[in-house]
């Protein structure tokens, strides 16, 4: 009976294999499609892999348990619900929502029903912080989850959702549009445009308009696309990194969702830019929801000639794009830990130099770009660097999406050139008794309200997007915990400043919580915060002790002398 | 660094985030060939394209404290310590992993390295279970002597004290105590990448990252072959050998045992090492008093057993190339070497089918063992009951193989105890004895004369060239000097992880008297090349073994001597720490040293082999007395869990 059973499983990654190709990157999908299946990854699955990659258990396994969306200790529920517990969802109350979950259920998060048909477990970030409590259960996705509504969700969770009161799918809010959303271009229109031009012309267009990548770092996307041109190598790789993971980001969501042609049309302007001739989204699993609309959209740009053999009748031009499924893990963010990723490895940063530029995906140069930034440069061909360039400041051109969540009465997307100020922003959104901002999200750093003339954009406040708003009743001790409690969690647990740092930092907060933390042991914590930053390996790891250095600086007379049990 | 196949991180298949030699593939031939000027605290350097700046900080005497870095290891870059400042940089970057590829400015030692290091250290410190006086690496653990120059003086980030993890001593070879990790990802690196063997691998993520085995079983569960390679490369007490010194102590001091040790070849070139000697210092006879001062009885060479074992083997090989020649019959060749009990269980494990390639001989060791509770019992008139014999091992898997089911032919178990060179450095400090300040002082009968054959089965490729002296000999009657000058055999030498080499016989003798039983003539052989081939480091015999089954040259071989660990027993998981290729050279100078100064050093010579041959196992090699006693079977083992 063992036999057979081992035989069956051995024949489905096979069949997979298939599907998915032989080399290590089918890791992944195959593990998604192996634990949808068997609705967990059971030991023999991992041997079985193993086996067919020429790899070790022990490696499978190190992989599967990198990522917190694959399990492999029991059966997860037929339906398992995630809720979010990342700031912006704290902040409204996802506790409520939690226990309602427990009382309902009978069961504690982490745990099973009995009868096999739920699993409640936290996740990080979901990607509806302007929306929130937000919450999974499976691939559905809700907002504004509150403890009267889990009942009904439980119940038409076991009717199958054959019929639901809640919206399938739940669109952004969009507050303010500016030249990027309302763009008006047509599928195909940027890269129409750019086939007209020589790959070099293409590079000087995105070098006059000044484009730094989306994703928070800030990267010049010309430069970086051009060293990846100039590498003689006959493989490369556009990347697009949709793993929107930083709390507080949910623009790209919808940058999928309502401009994913023009995504498309970018990421195909950056295989004739440099030459490749495969792309790859990398779209977090959180996501899922989106996957067959995206597959839907690149199928249809199959058969209108605008991916595949002779792109536009281009010759000698052939690039395709296939998307890539996260499976739970936030420094997957990173480019280089992206790669390892897309790669069937643990999703652990890579040494750079060298870059992915030069040494990618299996050591092919490859260019990895936020979602964003791939409009943009769509844009810019279509319109001209002037166009874009004519918005922002002298070191942060064009408008940005900033995603904003938080206590402001307008929480949603805004397009907003660079150069504004926190004030003018708060303005905006309604939201100008605010205490502080956190900008960049878990990664970025605390704003005070005597620093709100501070302005986003790369020479100040660099952020991907996500802002945080905290009305005047926040305890900032509580929000450091959470970011804390987030890095603890999301560290690849590569290098030591990340790994331990993080841990001493949470350690100290429950010390300043518990109003046992002498003012010296905080000035050390603080100077931990620097070495992780100087000392880690990756950027993330990098930014692992900036919100707590930023608090613990900003408050440090609230946060201290605390007398316990106060709150 | 070197870039054979064994350290070549682009040979390996070590993960990807751990390796930074790609940067070659895009660099034009001109520019990897050039020189960049680069600044280390203000010193001027001209280092080849692509050094790391740790190396090229060595090349003008700064020291940048490592400890994710290991000579024999792919690049990690995750310990951070090793951090330096390179002007114009935003952040650190770790000095292992950073290649020099245009002209920098690199600093190592200013406020910010210095704070960032002391950080680092004392964040590991938090989390390291454990006092440093109750650790079996007190005195030489690498995160011990950070924490003094770094001048730790108090736990700053706290320490833990109650343990995460417990110890694992499921194994006969080596004891996990995670509680002391710092997640350096040594062991992984050298168990996946050197070994190929993949017991161990990081598991989960942020502060629940930890070093475990598949499914996180015990490691008697585990698919493991006891190598020790990981231990030889760990920097703390987290992974360290299972001491059986305890039970041997007890063993000499009762007074109705008989306690014999044999002491192996390769744990005499380092075991000098532990006193504060030069690597490869010969003290074999200053060891032998030591050992006696430790009170046992009587000390025996090893190298005996591995001339016998050189007999049977070579009268093995010479049966098989028989049979498969002249009768035509199907019979397994390459014939596989078994004196490397890590390499066998390796091949049990991962190549189960290739199992007939395995020479039935026994290792040296356990050929001895038996031969003790046998024949030496018999010569002495001790009950075998009462004799304890232990062995002096560079090896964990001996730890492992004395205890295999198998190995009880004298009617008792062969092998008592095994003891590595870090254990039996440990006895002699014990009792208060400098090794080097020791007289020197011989072998005991009746196993006293050993040969040079025997001395360099302690290196990588000795096996195979103790076998060619003795076999080429025997079958053409010519004297193996007219061929390799001083006995030489150097194409089998050398720590280039697989070497092959081809022996023409020109013409053969009639067969000698020893061989009677065993093959009626030689003729057949005259004319015929042998080819033969050497592994050592069980990831360069996994590349032996797959060319094997595509049908590739290695499969026209005859004769293959293969070995768990990189080095040979040199290299062994029980040898001083640290191991690396200079330190292996070293050691082999040592070796053969003592090869060139023995007066015989062919294995058909040794009047002890002669007189045992005469005396006990008169039927000669592959005679019923030597199956029973010097040669055994293997299991097949599956790497499936349940």
């Amino acid at each position: 009976m063992q036999v057979v059973y081992r035989q069956q499983i051995a024949q489905e990654i096979e069949e997979l294999k298939q599907e998915f190709g032989s080399d290590r990157s089918a890791l992944l999908p195959i593990l998604h499609v192996m634990q949808e299946r068997y609705r967990y990854i059971p030991d023999r699955v991992l041997q079985s892999i193993a086996h067919a990659f020429d790899i070790h258990p022990a490696e499978v396994e190190g992989v599967v348990s990198f990522y917190s969306f694959f399990e492999t200790r029991e059966k997860l529920g037929k339906y398992v619900i995630r809720l979010c517990q990342t700031i912006s969802c704290d902040m409204v109350a996802k506790d409520n929502v939690a226990r309602q979950l427990e009382n309902e259920l009978g069961i504690k998060f982490g745990e099973t029903t009995r009868d096999g048909m739920f699993t409640l477990k936290y996740t990080n970030c979901l990607g509806l912080c302007d929306q929130g409590p937000a919450m999974l259960v499976n691939e559905r996705l809700f907002a504004g989850v509150t403890p009267d509504m889990v009942h009904q969700i439980l119940i038409e969770a076991r009717r199958n959702f054959v019929r639901s009161d809640f919206p399938c799918f739940i669109p952004s809010n969009v507050c303010r549009r500016g030249p990027i959303l309302d763009n008006g271009t047509e599928p195909g229109e940027g890269l129409r445009a750019a086939l007209e031009q020589h790959p070099e012309e293409i590079i000087a267009i995105i070098e006059a308009s000044q484009l730094r990548g989306r994703g928070g770092a800030g990267f010049p996307t010309a430069f970086k696309w051009q060293l990846a041109a100039q590498d003689p190598d006959e493989q490369k790789y556009v990347v697009c990194n949709a793993d929107e993971g930083e709390p507080g980001t949910f623009k790209d969501r919808y940058l999928l969702t309502e401009h994913f042609e023009a995504v498309l049309d970018g990421m195909t302007i950056a295989a004739y830019t440099i030459g490749a001739s495969q792309g790859y989204i990398y779209l977090r699993i959180e996501y899922l929801y989106l996957r067959d609309t995206l597959l839907a959209a690149i199928t249809r740009r199959r058969e209108s000639g605008l991916l595949g053999d002779k792109i536009l009748g281009k010759e000698g031009f052939t690039f395709d794009i296939d998307i890539r499924m996260g499976a739970g893990s936030y420094v997957c963010g990173e480019e280089t830990a992206l790669i390892q990723s897309l790669e069937g490895e643990r999703g652990e940063p890579r040494n750079r130099p060298p870059f992915p530029v030069d040494t990618g995906f299996f050591g092919h140069p490859t260019i990895v770009n936020n979602v964003e930034t791939f409009l943009d440069a769509t844009l810019i061909v279509v319109k001209g660097p002037e166009w874009f360039s004519q918005h922002g400041t002298d070191t942060s051109k064009g408008t940005k999406l900033f995603s904003i969540s938080g206590e402001c009465e307008r929480p949603g997307i805004y397009e907003l050139p660079f150069g504004t100020s926190i004030h003018d922003l708060l303005k905006e959104v309604g939201a100008e008794d605010a205490k502080a901002v956190q900008i960049g999200g878990a990664a970025g750093r605390c704003v005070s309200r005597d620093h709100f003339d501070r302005t986003l954009g790369f020479e100040d406040l660099s952020t991907g997007g996500s802002i945080i708003v905290f009305g005047p009743e926040t305890d900032m001790l509580e929000v450091a915990r959470n970011f804390s409690d987030f890095f603890v969690d999301e560290s690849c647990g590569q290098c030591t400043p990340c790994r331990i740092g993080n841990v001493k930092i949470r350690e100290c907060i429950t010390m300043l919580e518990e109003g046992r933390c002498s003012s010296a042991y905080l000035n050390e914590l603080i100077k931990l915060g620097d070495t992780m930053r100087l000392a880690s390996k990756c950027g993330l790891g990098q930014a692992g002790g900036n919100a707590f250095r930023t608090i613990a600086g900003a408050f440090t007379d609230e946060i201290l002398g605390r007398i316990p049990g106060s709150d | 660094m070197s870039h054979d196949s064994q350290t070549d991180p682009d040979q390996g298949r070590a993960p990807r985030s751990e390796t930074i030699s790609d940067y070659r593939r895009h660099t034009d031939d001109a520019t990897l060939r050039s020189i960049v000027k680069a600044t280390i605290d203000g010193i001027e350097i001209e280092v080849p394209f692509g050094t790391t700046i740790l190396d090229a900080a060595k090349t003008v005497g700064v020291t940048i404290p490592t400890l994710c870095q290991h000579d024999n290891l792919c690049i990690a870059g995750v310990c951070r310590i090793c951090v330096v400042e390179v002007d114009g940089e935003r952040t650190l970057h770790a000095s292992c992993s950073y290649p020099i590829t245009s002209p920098i400015d690199i600093r190592t030692h200013t406020q910010k390295i210095r704070q960032a290091r002391r950080h680092i250290l004392e964040l590991m410190l938090s989390e390291h279970v454990g006092e440093c006086y109750a650790c079996c690496r007190n005195g030489h653990c690498e995160l011990q002597k950070l924490a003094s120059t770094y001048g730790v003086d108090f736990y700053r980030f706290g320490h833990r004290t109650e343990e995460r993890y417990g110890r694992d001593d499921s194994s006969p070879s080596l004891v996990r105590d995670m509680d002391k990790c710092i997640l350096c990802r040594r062991c992984v690196r050298a168990c996946i990448d050197l070994q190929e063997v993949g017991a161990y691998n990081i598991f989960n993520r942020g502060y629940e990252t930890k070093v475990t085995t598949f499914l996180d079983r015990p490691m008697w569960e585990a698919v493991c072959i006891n190598c020790g390679q990981c231990i030889n490369h760990c920097p703390t007490g987290a992974l360290h050998s299972k001491d059986m010194s305890d039970d041997v102590w007890a063993a000499i001091d009762d007074p109705e045992k008989h306690v014999v040790i044999q002491t192996a070849p390769a744990p005499r070139a380092a075991i000098g090492e532990c006193f504060g000697l030069e690597p490869g210092t010969p003290v074999t006879l200053q060891l032998n008093t030591a050992i006696r001062h430790c009170g046992f009885d009587r000390v025996f060479d090893t190298n005996f057993a591995a001339d016998l074992t050189i007999m049977e083997e070579g009268a093995e090989l010479l049966q098989r190339l028989y049979q498969a020649v002249v009768e035509e019959k199907e019979v397994a060749l390459p014939l596989f070497t078994t004196c490397s009990p890590g390499w066998v269980k390796f091949l049990e494990y991962f190549y189960p089918e290739m199992i007939p390639h395995l020479s039935s001989a026994k290792s040296p060791q356990q050929m001895f063992g038996a031969v003790i509770k046998t024949y030496y019992a018999e010569l002495n008139d001790i009950d075998p009951f009462d004799i304890v014999t232990v062995s002096l091992m560079p090896c964990t898997a001996k730890k492992y193989e004395c205890n295999r089911p198998e190995f009880h032919d004298s009617g008792f178990k062969d092998v008592d105890y095994v003891l590595t060179t870090r254990e039996m450095a440990q006895m002699i400090m014990e009792v208060g004895v400098n090794l080097p300040d020791m007289p020197e002082s011989d072998f005991d009968d009746p196993f006293g004369k050993a040969t040079g054959s025997g001395v360099i089965f302690g290196a990588t490729g000795g096996v195979m060239e103790s076998a060619i002296r003795t076999v080429y000999e025997l079958v053409t009657g010519e004297s193996v000097e007219n061929l390799f000058d001083h006995l030489r055999i150097m194409p089998v030498r050398g720590f280039e992880g697989i070497k092959y080499a081809e022996l023409e016989i020109p013409g053969t003798a009639g067969v000698p008297d020893l061989l009677k039983e065993v093959i009626p003539d030689l003729d057949w052989l005259a004319g015929k090349t042998l080819k033969v081939a050497v592994a050592h480091g069980t990831a360069n015999a996994k590349r032996v073994l797959e060319n094997i089954r595509r049908g590739g040259e290695f499969a026209d071989c005859h004769f293959i001597e293969f070995m768990a660990c990189s080095g040979g027993c040199l290299g062994g998981g029980g040898q001083p720490i640290p191991t690396n290729r200079a330190i292996l050279e070293a050691r082999a100078r040592g070796i053969y040293e003592e090869d060139e100064h023995s007066s015989v050093r062919k294995s058909f010579e040794n009047p002890a082999i002669v007189q045992l041959y005469r005396d006990f196992l008169t039927e000669g090699p592959l005679g019923s007395r030597s199956h029973e006693l010097l040669h055994t079977s293997y299991t097949v083992r599956t790497r499936m869990m349940v």
